[in-house]
């Protein structure tokens, strides 16, 4: 079963952390808000660092509708 | 705050105030602001332990009385950071917001601070800061290298880690050359402030002359630096319609930019030096597989904190890790505690660059997380790329005597990194 990521774009703040972690993931657009590149782009347990370390806590990942993280 | 408190401190500045930072001894500030301090650790683990949450009676640098809290355990520290709408930034736009402008960005609460971070954040980005890589930021670090190169030996602290960043940040705002001194001068009394104020305006008042003309030449002509992508950031409001970045606010942001720039990447770089040379094995590693470059950085940071402390305001009454915090506290995250509490990292005092990875209290948490972490991590892996590129036997010293340490109590950094290469 493959994870789902959704990103707040009201909570985003661009500060980028997000494609740090897990770059092939995470990028941020020209407006500066994160989107995912690639829902398989990075091991799961560093898409999960991302969302824990996203600054204002935008990024949810889910796998069967559970939280992971 | 007023320039009337600046007087009613006592605080008048002159030139003769920024004698003493001529010489630019790293060493000068670990008497001052740094901090005199060599292993905090054993005292942190024993608050963490005890008073998670500490209250102290003091003082401010005002010398009103004050209720501060401390906070030590990850966790905590990591709520505090997070909750900006508990835990404000007021205060250091109390302090530093003298100095540097009311519009100060690590000072701003919301919704200021949003509107204000992300005119300046595209500057940072981590796409960015790789515009200057290969040309400018490798440059700074294969000019200073030289100038040792041939001798064999070198002493990193003075001639490379406390020389690049304040360089890289000149290069990339498009500072001449000629005035780096000048620049090194004034963020190393800026950044002294608490400990001698006025040095620390004096030198805020010059750099803010020195800036003037340089923002005005980049609004009438743009070209290849930060100040050119400040100058012509627009962004639309909630309302669209187009919102860009004052003369004032430019300048309080470059104001800040020098200090919290130039001293944190200096002082981690050295940090990240010494685990590494101190750990001949984890070197190895690094130099053999460059691809552990990254993860060695992230421990660098997380080992020894380049700044241990940052701090809040508690807005309103609340209650953090079953301590009552009362409305109008300070509140202190020990991000330096936070990063060697035992609950949160397995061996906490070892750096290990091969612990699995997770996100140290370093560059901060919630909305204010450090803007400059892209630059940092990058001026990180080019300075340690640089020395192993060009010497692959570089080795610590260890008959140079001296007692190389880290050492520092808000700062820390080495106190020197003799090499033999």
């Amino acid at each position: 079963m493959d994870i789902e990521i959704t990103i707040d774009p009201m909570r985003c703040m661009g500060s980028g952390n997000c494609s740090f972690w897990a770059s092939a993931t995470f990028d941020l657009g020209d407006d500066g808000i994160a989107f995912v590149v690639d829902l398989a782009g990075d091991p799961v347990d560093k898409v999960v660092l991302a969302a824990q370390g996203c600054p204002t806590q935008a990024i949810t990942v889910t796998r069967d509708g559970r939280a992971l993280g | 705050m007023t320039n009337d408190d600046t007087s009613a401190a006592g605080v008048t500045a002159t030139a003769d105030d920024l004698d003493s930072y001529l010489n630019l001894d790293p060493m000068s500030q670990f008497s001052g602001v740094a901090g005199d301090v060599r292993d905090p650790y054993p005292a942190l683990w024993d608050k963490r332990q005890h008073h998670p949450v500490e209250r102290i009676e003091t003082t401010s640098w005002k010398g009103d009385p004050i209720v501060q809290y401390t906070v030590y355990p990850f966790d905590l520290v990591s709520q505090v950071m997070r909750d900006n709408e508990t835990f404000v930034s007021a205060a250091i736009r109390e302090t530093m917001g003298l100095v540097m402008g009311d519009t100060l960005l690590v000072g701003l609460d919301e919704p200021e601070h949003r509107r204000q971070r992300a005119l300046v954040a595209p500057a940072f980005r981590a796409k960015a800061m790789a515009r200057w890589e290969t040309t400018l930021m490798s440059t700074v670090i294969d000019e200073l290298i030289d100038r040792f190169a041939a001798r064999g030996r070198a002493e990193l602290v003075r001639e490379l880690t406390f020389q690049f960043p304040v360089q890289v940040i000149a290069e990339i705002l498009g500072i001449p050359r000629s005035d780096y001194t000048l620049f090194h001068r004034w963020a190393m009394a800026i950044i002294n402030l608490v400990a001698d104020p006025a040095a620390g305006f004096a030198a805020a008042q010059d750099l803010r002359e020195y800036l003037k003309p340089l923002i005005d030449a980049r609004r009438a002509e743009p070209c290849d630096d930060v100040i050119s992508d400040l100058v012509t950031v627009e962004l639309p409001d909630a309302d669209g319609r187009p919102e860009r970045l004052s003369d004032e606010e430019i300048n309080s942001f470059l104001c800040l930019l020098l200090p919290a720039g130039a001293e944190t990447t200096y002082r981690a770089s050295g940090n990240l030096l010494f685990g590494l040379l101190g750990q001949p094995d984890q070197l190895d590693a690094v130099r053999t597989d460059r691809g552990l470059l990254p993860q060695a950085v992230e421990e660098g940071l997380r080992w020894e904190n380049p700044l241990t402390i940052t701090m809040r305001r508690a807005v309103r009454e609340t209650e953090l890790g079953g301590v009552h915090i009362e409305a109008g506290a300070d509140v202190i995250a020990h991000l330096g505690a936070a990063n060697h509490d035992p609950q949160h990292w397995d061996r906490p005092d070892d750096f290990d660059i091969h612990r699995p990875q997770r996100q140290a209290a370093v560059f901060g948490f919630g909305p204010h997380m450090c803007l400059g972490m892209h630059l940092a991590r990058l001026e990180l892996r080019l300075v340690v790329t640089h020395l192993l590129d060009r010497f692959p036997d570089l080795r610590l010293d260890a008959g140079a005597g001296g007692d190389p340490h880290i050492h520092g109590d808000r700062f820390r950094s080495p106190t020197a990194l003799p090499v033999l290469f």
